[in-house]
């Protein structure tokens, strides 16, 4: 009983959910991240919204399913073990080296050309952490633009969904 | 080279790694389960083999406009990834002819994740794999040397498959085991090696991507997929991974991962603008990972499971043949300098040396002063009377490892004092050259002017009890060495005695023969012995049976102060005696031999007397026997004549050592030496019966015979049982 109690309330907030995603006017991107040849594990990456002043707003997607890596991504681990947020549903398989990976991330029109960044954070198990693999500003420009990367990260490119 | 060098080398590197090893291996066999617990998943597409992408992408595509990937799994599972009609991210496992979705993929298993990065790196980063790579490297080793061992053991690589006799011990399956599954695991150790060298980074197979010319990319003529060309060309079993061009961007391309290259397609036009094939180190990297994990074959995944389940029972059954090899270590009591009985051992094993130090114990209770060591380690023992061997053989009739010096050595060493010595040798009948080597040990020392024989040399087959208690009563009986408390072979059954009546008892100067009745079924045959105990005590005399007519026949020597012949030579007829049979089957009439010689000196003709009167298939024998003098043959001549007649005897040759022409049996054998060699070839069997003394002769002459008439050694007619003696 208690069973199908939740699962009613799981469908109507879903059911609620959705028009008030719409209504924040969220845009649907997809992001194509380039790897480097690298050798080694697969890379963890996670992709976040840096608002004006440099700090962590938002986990927007993250490549790797692992939890037990995610320390190793030190700066975000730090943000997400303060602000915990359900990212089972914005998680990926992690990138190894020459592989492209394409995800859809949701994107706030709000956001866009207001000062915001995204920020690329990158790890390969024990090998170099690399804050900013690539950050770039969240811009019209930007969105459309190609952006390469300094790490394990070639390039990354977007395109509206 | 050496077995000692490849034998202490497998054991060296299984000790130093085998902590690691069993890790390696307890997680190998979990992680074997792996791909076939992915293979029994319910998301394959059928016959992806007659599909071509020209048709597969195109009905894809349309179901799913924002395909971005297509990966083919395991040859059978399609999963597409990108975002569905309504935008949503989608990734699923489909059936390529219709678009339908089959299943989703599930989460990485966690537990094999867990398992997997404990195999991989003990969960100690860049150190674990460090210590996993060596590892396998010492795998790779220890499968090398023992797929050498085994072969040597073997005798040579084209009979690596031939039948291993069962001894039951954990020997025999360690060998039968590791031949079974040794290629098995060295094809796990070498890939592992080279999978360790790639995530160490020492082998970087650099995959290069296509690198496509933006500047050549034509935008026209404009081509619908489904009439790409090269897209017609390629199944979809054949790929990997197709990437969808990430926009319709005519800089954008498909990207195809084959299992030999990649390949980038212009998205418009359908040509090939770029082709890369890899580097010779990423095929290597990619068959290197196939073989180790398994992955794509549930079949090979179980053989590796069951490599892996089998590297356990070798670690667990080394170490229980490197124990028992430890254990058979002796320490000794006594110096070598002092002692009077030397025991030397040529063993492969701890069968034969475990047999020895228990001769050793028991030698030392009795309180005499006895010194064991390896055959290689011989030496001058100034205060030695007695030598007692024993030995295996290995491999081709080859000496054991820690004997191989021993022949040389004797004609190296002569020692001070005269030495009574005997000969065991161990050994199965299921090869071919049975205690070889110890017959080399026995014919070698019998030629040394230092050495007589104290008794025959006996071989013991497969640990028989019955041998090893034949040696022992024999040896007995000769040193007055009382095996009464011994430890070495299991408690046997008390001896039971058999009541046995004198028929008659005929003197001939100083021999006389005696026939014995026993009652109930007599379960005696010629060759075998009849132990008496004259002094109802401890002390056993042995004698060679004759079956004549049914009852036992004795020919015995009358010694002065004798106390077995003296005893006989006391009975008369009626007399009862208690006595008992001992089986001695290796000097039974080969009634499957071509033709038989039997030499014998005085009374060693009896049991001959006994197997001639038995020769109803009238199998072709020749009888060379030497007497002192006519007198002394006067009981068996009418005999023989009469066996002659029958032609149940071919040749009957007499020599007489104080009469006549005095020759020895010797000099006759030695007359018809090309005789005798051919018989040999012809695979005929010689028996002798009689003196050790005339046995030293005989196998001298025996000796030249085979080295100047046939290619081989005596011995190698001694150990496929052609050669049977029974002397005393």
């Amino acid at each position: 009983m208690t069973n199908f109690l939740k699962i009613s309330l799981l469908v109507l907030s879903i059911a609620f959910l959705k028009p008030n995603q719409a209504n924040a006017q969220a845009a649907k991107y997809k992001c194509m991240i380039q790897m480097t040849n690298y050798m080694g594990e697969g890379a963890y990456i996670v992709i976040s919204l840096i608002d004006a002043k440099g700090q962590y707003e938002k986990t927007l997607y993250v490549l790797g399913s692992d939890k037990k890596w995610y320390n190793s991504l030190k700066e975000w681990h730090k943000f997400n073990a303060k602000k915990p947020s359900n990212i089972s549903a914005i998680t990926g398989a992690s990138l190894t080296g020459g592989d492209r990976g394409i995800s859809i991330i949701d994107i706030e029109k709000s956001k866009i050309n207001s000062g915001y960044k995204l920020r690329f954070e990158s790890a390969v198990e024990d090998q170099k952490y690399n804050v900013k693999d690539l950050e770039i500003p969240l811009t019209t420009e930007a969105l459309s633009a190609k952006t390469d990367g300094t790490g394990y990260i070639r390039y990354v490119r977007f395109s509206p969904n | 080279m050496t077995n000692h060098f490849w034998r202490y080398s497998h054991l060296a590197l299984a000790v130093s790694s085998f902590l690691f090893l069993l890790l390696a291996s307890i997680t190998g066999a979990i992680l074997s389960a792996e791909p076939v617990l992915d293979r029994i998943k319910p998301y394959a597409a059928k016959n992806i083999d007659a599909l071509n992408l020209a048709q597969a992408i195109p009905v894809l595509r349309q179901n799913y406009p924002g395909i971005t990937k297509i990966s083919v799994e395991s040859n059978q599972f399609v999963l597409i990834e990108g975002t569905d009609k309504a935008g949503d991210a989608i990734k699923a496992y489909v059936e390529p002819t219709s678009g339908r979705i089959i299943g989703k993929p599930t989460k990485k298993n966690e537990f094999f994740q867990w398992v997997t990065s404990l195999h991989r790196s003990l969960f100690l980063h860049e150190i674990g794999r460090i210590f996993i790579g060596l590892t396998a490297f010492l795998l790779m080793l220890i499968a090398i040397s023992g797929i050498t061992l085994t072969i040597k053991r073997q005798r040579g690589i084209r009979r690596f498959l031939a039948k291993i006799p069962n001894d039951g011990s954990a020997q025999y399956y360690h060998t039968i085991v590791g031949r079974l599954s040794l290629v098995f695991i060295l094809l796990i150790a070498v890939s592992g090696t080279y999978l360790s060298l790639n995530t160490l980074r020492i082998i970087k197979p650099v995959k290069t991507n296509v690198n496509v010319d933006f500047d050549k990319i034509k935008s026209g003529p404009q081509k619908n997929i489904k009439d790409f060309e090269v897209f017609k060309n390629i199944s979809l079993s054949e790929v990997q991974t197709i990437e969808f061009p990430f926009s319709e961007d005519v800089e954008d391309y498909y990207t195809l991962t084959l299992k030999d290259r990649e390949v980038a397609v212009n998205q418009v036009t359908g040509v090939v603008i770029a082709e890369s094939k890899y580097p010779f180190s990423v095929l290597v990297s990619n068959l290197s990972m196939t073989i180790h994990t398994g992955r794509g074959s549930a079949l090979w995944a179980v053989i590796l499971g069951i490599a892996s389940l089998s590297i356990l029972f070798f670690i667990y059954s080394g170490f229980v043949i490197t124990l028992k090899r430890i254990s058979s270590r002796t320490k000794n009591k006594y110096k070598k300098e002092e002692s009077t009985y030397i025991l030397l051992v040529g063993s492969e094993n701890g069968t034969t040396n475990r047999y020895a130090s228990a001769v050793l114990k028991l030698l030392i209770k009795q309180g005499k002063k006895a010194y064991i060591t390896s055959m290689n380690d011989y030496a001058v023992y100034p205060r030695a009377e007695h030598f007692l061997i024993f030995t295996s053989t290995y491999g081709i009739g080859e000496p054991p490892a820690n004997a191989n010096k021993f022949l040389s050595l004797v004609d190296e060493i002569q020692q001070i004092n005269p030495i009574r010595y005997s000969v065991l040798g161990f050994g199965s009948k299921s090869y071919p050259d049975f205690c070889k080597f110890a017959f080399d040990v026995h014919n070698n020392l019998s030629a040394k002017s230092w050495a007589t024989p104290l008794i025959d040399v006996h071989t013991v087959d497969d640990r028989s009890p019955a041998d090893l208690t034949l040696w022992q009563e024999s040896w007995s009986q000769q040193s007055g060495i009382s095996f009464e408390d011994f430890a070495g072979t299991s408690k046997e059954k008390p001896k039971r005695l058999r009541t046995f009546s004198v028929e008659s008892n005929t003197n001939f100067g100083d021999t006389f023969l005696i026939e014995l009745q026993g009652r109930g079924k007599l379960k005696a045959k010629s060759g075998d012995l009849l132990a008496i105990y004259p002094a109802n005590d401890h002390r056993e005399r042995l004698y060679s049976i004759g079956v004549l007519n049914r009852k036992i026949q004795l020919s015995v020597k009358l010694h002065e102060n004798g106390l077995g012949s003296g005893f006989l030579h006391s009975l008369n007829a009626a007399d009862e005696l208690k006595a008992r049979v001992v089986k001695n089957n290796h000097f039974h009439f080969p009634v499957k031999a071509s033709s038989v010689i039997m030499i014998s000196n005085g009374t060693g003709i009896a049991p001959f007397l006994g197997m001639i009167d038995e020769n109803n298939e009238k199998i072709s024998c020749h009888l060379y026997c030497g007497f002192k003098n006519t007198q002394a043959f006067e009981p068996f001549k009418a005999f023989l004549n009469n066996k002659l007649a029958e032609t149940k005897l071919a040749k009957l040759n007499v020599a007489y050592s104080r009469e006549g022409d005095k020759q020895y049996v010797s000099d006759l054998v030695n007359i018809d030496s090309d005789l005798i060699a051919k018989k040999l070839i012809e695979s005929s069997v010689i028996m002798i019966c009689g003196s050790l003394s005339m046995q030293k002769d005989i196998l001298q002459v025996l000796e030249r015979i085979c080295q100047e008439h046939t290619n081989h050694p005596l011995s190698f007619y001694q150990s496929r049982n052609q050669i049977l003696t029974d002397c005393y």
